[in-house]
């Protein structure tokens, strides 16, 4: 027989009890009046010798309810053996999941995690089959299930060590939640191929910081039988604070040449310091600035002021314990100049050509600048000029040359507006549209007035009119306009039409460009359309459509992909090649705009043939907010925690409890046990009773 | 019945009775006291006790002689002894002792100890049967009885008188039970001195189950103020043994305390206390001239009347003693 609590067995040594108060021999609880006690000293219990124990049934009956109560509460079962724990060893899967993230890079972090990690693999039995990835925004093998099976059992853990010493954290972000679900999936994976199902578990061994997403999670369904162990190194140090570069956006209001960049300053919840020092590395007379940050909350700051003539482009945060986040690379912001060719003999002063309307129509921005170069008829148009172009717009007769050189300007993706100001172009349209030049072009005086219907909401060019607020273009009357017929341009577009029905503007597909074709002109004479508010968006809208206005680069974040589209040049195909804050460059393949390597922060430059782009990569946001992130959420988004793993003796040790606990709810012999003292006492109130009832006597006749 | 009392109290006895040898005749108290009328047992004591003394050789005086004085111009002729004039031809006063009514009072300890008894009747009814029968015999005698019961404070008190029913009034109030708590001597004693100005004989009967201290402090004050006292110190055999054998709780009937006894253990301390607070108290009367009798309540009652009288009567010796 096993006891669950033998401790209670120490109960029964309570039998003393009966036995001493049976010695006693403090006869009757009955009293005896006397006159006074003055003369009377109280007598201290006697023991009776042993000889003459009074009443052993009783005493036997009490002895022995003792007994069994303190037997009962120790919760006796009687053992069986324990099956053979099943081969834990042989069927276990484990993923490694080991964060590299930037905020690892606190100090002490790495060496932890690398020996949390080392202590979970020596952990691992000969049967195990183990995988070991590193995460931070993206998830990387470092050995696969098919390595670890691959390496002879010795071999295993000293091998994966040594690769894990290889690696040192990153730059990059956390996405715990992406690393966790791929993991889970590498688990479902192995086990369609393999059909094998043992205990599955996921070891994370990471700083568990409050900015480590866990988005991925959302939504997704844990797959059954996967425990998480989470192994959370955490740093001696806990005051940190981050900067990060709020680059300005086009809807900024304020441009940073008035302000200087502005700057968002974190400090982490947990963190003990609230004063730092903002300074720029590497200028010299640039005075620091102090920010105060509460632990937990931001604050936005403008950079300390430069000296004039000199440009920053590192800012430095100091007066916390951590600085891998104290580092801000950034740029000054740059307009981009945007160059639309217009050829025609007009005067640019002459308010009755479309010139005079288009050179007012673009206003410079702090994004970009466009600037319209007029191009007489006159003078051969060079490569050159066209090259730096992506848009051009042409009101007159043009020669043939312009027209060759257009026409090839188009089948390399550019794209021509060609405006009909008056019926006398037929012959250039016809060349640029690449039809005969026998086109009838005839001129139409609308009898009040034109209007435009029918138009294309869904191209580009009109989309932005699409909302119900701006689609009414009734109040845009066309005086005049050039009737074309439409079967003489087969692949032509109809953006719009005149509400009689005649084509007011057409899109002609010429090579990798397009032809755009506005039959009436804006000027006075023609129509009102400079003078309406759709004129300018439209006119953006065909700039953007020819690939005028790039997307500018300005930040990138550590680890995230960057698109490099705008620094590739209009018409060309050149490779870009990034170089890295290291000197490292990287050519990225002909067509390809996404680069990847942003692995360091700082500034990179890219280049493709004409001047080289620079943008500065940032370590993400979100790292500095390292305050530990609470166990619960992870338990919150459905992922099973697994306690820290035990030593093998304790957990043996565990298990056997577990199985004696089972044991006893099963056999429950304490409840007979109960029962037995409980009928014991009866009987033993009987017992007490009847000898109670002999033994009264009269005590005052006792003399 | 004899309406003349053979004796009188008023000093002398006419002798004493050995005890043993009218033994054989005396009333058991046990029998005496299943007769529930006290007025009737105090009847069959004093009876009882007076047939005893017409055996006895002391009785008969009436008058107590004390001296001749010749006799001047003014005294009563009626108290001329002639036979002495006709012997010496001389006039010769015969003077006697002045024959006064006795003023007793009798004062009864009623506390709740006195409701102790292991004979089957209590101290107190063996205490108001005593008082009864002095009462009784006093008043037979044409005393004047008087009654003070009392506990931790007076309950009653009845002046000294001798009138029909005075008698009757005694009895009643002896027999309302004991209810008082504890025993406190010094209330009634201070009244009895306040109240009775004339010399009086006062008769106490009460266990005196009190502090030693208290006790010789109250007796003083009584012995002091002239009054002749007597002490029947009343207690049960059982207390005067201790003769219990089985270990229990003894409760104090007074104050309800209780205490866990081993008689075996506890005997030989209890007699010793005992002893010393009975041998303290009757020092104490005896340096104070007060008599003190020890009355166990198994010793008949006749008995404890004869020692009253021999008390009185040894008083009354020494009185004349000292006087002469």
């Amino acid at each position: 027989m096993s006891f669950l609590a033998p401790l209670f067995l120490l109960g029964a040594v309570t039998i003393a009890l009966p036995v001493f108060f049976h010695l006693i021999r403090r006869s009757s609880k009955e009293n005896l009046p006397f006159s006074s006690l003055i003369f009377l000293q109280p007598t201290p219990p006697r023991m009776t010798k042993r000889s003459r124990l009074e009443h052993l049934l009783l005493l036997l009956l009490r002895c022995l309810v003792i007994c069994l109560l303190a037997l009962g509460f120790s919760r006796p079962f009687l053992q069986k053996p324990m099956l053979a724990p099943q081969a834990a060893d042989s069927g276990r899967k484990v993923i490694l999941l080991l964060d590299r993230s930037a905020s690892m890079r606190r100090a002490g972090l790495w060496e932890a995690a690398l020996g949390r990690a080392e202590a979970t693999l020596r952990q691992t039995g000969p049967g195990d089959q183990v995988a070991v990835y590193s995460f931070d925004n993206q998830v990387r093998p470092l050995i696969g299930f098919d390595q670890w099976a691959a390496l002879p059992a010795s071999e295993r853990v000293p091998v994966t060590t040594r690769r894990l010493a290889e690696i040192q954290p990153g730059w990059a972000a956390t996405q715990l939640g992406r690393a966790l679900t791929r993991a889970a999936e590498a688990f479902a994976e192995g086990d369609q191929l393999r059909r094998d199902s043992g205990s599955r578990r996921i070891v994370l061994v990471t700083d568990l910081q409050e900015g480590a997403r866990l988005d991925g999670l959302q939504g997704y369904e844990w797959p059954k039988g996967i425990e998480v162990q989470v192994e959370v190194v955490s740093p001696r140090k806990t005051s940190n604070a981050g900067i990060q570069w709020l680059a300005e956006t086009a809807d900024s209001t304020a441009s940073e040449a008035d302000t200087g960049p502005r700057l968002r300053v974190s400090n982490s919840a947990n963190s003990q310091r609230e004063s730092f020092q903002l300074r720029w590395n590497g200028v010299a007379g640039a005075l620091p600035t102090d920010v105060y940050v509460p632990p937990g909350q931001n604050r936005i700051v403008a950079a300390p002021k430069l000296p004039p003539n000199v440009t920053g482009e590192q800012l430095v945060l100091s007066g916390d314990d951590d600085d891998f986040d104290n580092t801000v690379y950034l740029l000054p912001p740059k307009a981009e100049q945007i160059k639309v060719l217009y050829l025609g003999d007009e005067k640019t002063t002459d308010p009755n050509q479309p010139l005079f309307y288009l050179q007012r129509a673009f206003q410079a921005t702090r994004q970009q600048n466009v600037v319209i170069a007029p191009h007489p008829t006159t003078t051969p148009l060079l490569p050159t000029e066209l090259a730096a172009t992506r848009l051009v717009l042409a009101a007159d007769t043009l020669p043939a040359e312009q027209l060759a050189a257009l026409q090839s300007f188009m089948t390399n993706g550019g794209t021509v507006w060609y405006v009909l100001k008056t019926n006398a172009q037929p012959a250039s349209l016809g060349q640029l549209a690449g039809m005969a030049p026998a086109l009838t072009v005839t001129d139409v005086a609308a009898p009040n007035y034109a209007m435009l219907s029918q138009i294309a909401f869904e191209h580009p060019l009109f989309a932005s009119f699409a909302d119900n607020r701006y689609n009414d273009f009734t109040k845009i009357h066309f005086w005049k306009y050039r009737r074309l017929d439409l079967r003489q341009f087969p692949g032509a577009h109809v953006l719009a039409k005149f509400d009689n029905g005649d084509p007011a503007f057409l899109e002609i597909p010429r090579g990798a460009g397009r032809l755009l074709v506005l039959t009436s002109g804006w000027q006075p004479a023609d129509s009102q359309l400079a003078l309406s508010s759709k004129f300018v968006p439209l006119l953006y809208a065909a700039l953007e459509l020819a690939g005028g206005i790039k997307g500018q680069i300005t930040q990138g974040e550590a680890g995230e992909p960057v698109d490099l589209s705008g620094a590739r040049v209009p018409g060309q195909s050149f490779p870009l090649v990034v170089t890295k804050p290291d000197g490292t460059t990287t050519t990225l393949a002909a067509g390809e705009t996404r680069f990847t390597g942003t692995d360091l922060p700082g500034i990179y430059s890219v280049a493709a043939g004409g001047l080289p782009v620079r943008f500065a990569v940032n370590l993400a946001g979100a790292e500095s907010r390292t305050a530990p992130l609470p166990l619960d959420e992870l338990e919150r988004l459905g992922v099973p925690m697994k306690p820290r793993a035990v030593d093998p003796a304790q957990q043996l040790e565990q298990k056997r409890r577990l199985h004696d606990t089972e044991l006893e709810s099963q056999q429950k012999l304490w409840r007979w046990l109960t029962l037995a003292a409980l009928v014991l006492l009866l009987v033993e109130t009987l017992v007490a009773s009847r000898i109670t009832n002999r033994t009264t006597v009269p005590l005052e006749g006792t003399l | 019945m004899t309406t003349a009392p053979p004796t009188t109290l008023s000093g002398k006895t006419s002798g004493s009775a050995t005890p043993a040898a009218s033994n054989r005749n005396l009333i058991d108290p046990q029998t005496l006291m299943s007769i529930r009328n006290l007025e009737l047992r105090a009847r069959v004591v004093v009876e009882g006790f007076w047939h005893g003394m017409h055996r006895s050789p002391y009785h008969g005086f009436s008058v107590e002689f004390s001296e001749y004085r010749e006799y001047s111009p003014g005294d009563d002729p009626r108290y001329l002894d002639w036979r002495l004039f006709a012997r010496s031809d001389r006039y010769y006063i015969k003077k006697f002792e002045d024959e006064t009514n006795l003023r007793c009072h009798l004062l009864v300890d009623n506390s709740r100890s006195m409701s102790y008894g292991s004979l089957g009747y209590t101290k107190a009814q063996y205490a108001n049967t005593l008082a009864a029968t002095l009462a009784y015999f006093l008043y037979l005698q044409g005393d004047a009885v008087g009654l003070l019961t009392f506990d931790e404070a007076i309950r009653d008190y009845l002046p000294a008188r001798h009138r029909p029913g005075h008698l009757r009034h005694i009895m009643l109030k002896l027999e309302q039970p004991a209810t008082g708590s504890a025993t406190n001597l010094t209330a009634p004693l201070a009244r009895i001195v306040r109240t009775v100005k004339k010399r009086a004989l006062l008769v106490l009967i009460s266990d005196l189950l009190a502090p030693i201290g208290a006790l010789e402090k109250d007796l003083t004050s009584l012995a002091a103020c002239g009054h002749e006292v007597v002490i029947f110190h009343v207690l049960d055999p059982a207390e005067l043994n201790f003769g219990f054998t089985q270990s229990v709780m003894f409760r104090d009937v007074e104050t309800g305390r209780q205490l866990y006894v081993d008689p075996a253990i506890a005997r030989k301390d209890y007699l010793e206390k005992l002893n010393a607070h009975n041998t303290a108290v009757e020092g104490a009367c005896k340096n104070l001239g007060v008599g003190y009798r020890r009355l166990g309540t198994d010793r008949p009652l006749e008995l404890a009347l004869f020692d009253f009288l021999r008390e009185r009567m040894q008083r009354g010796k020494l009185v004349k003693r000292r006087l002469g």
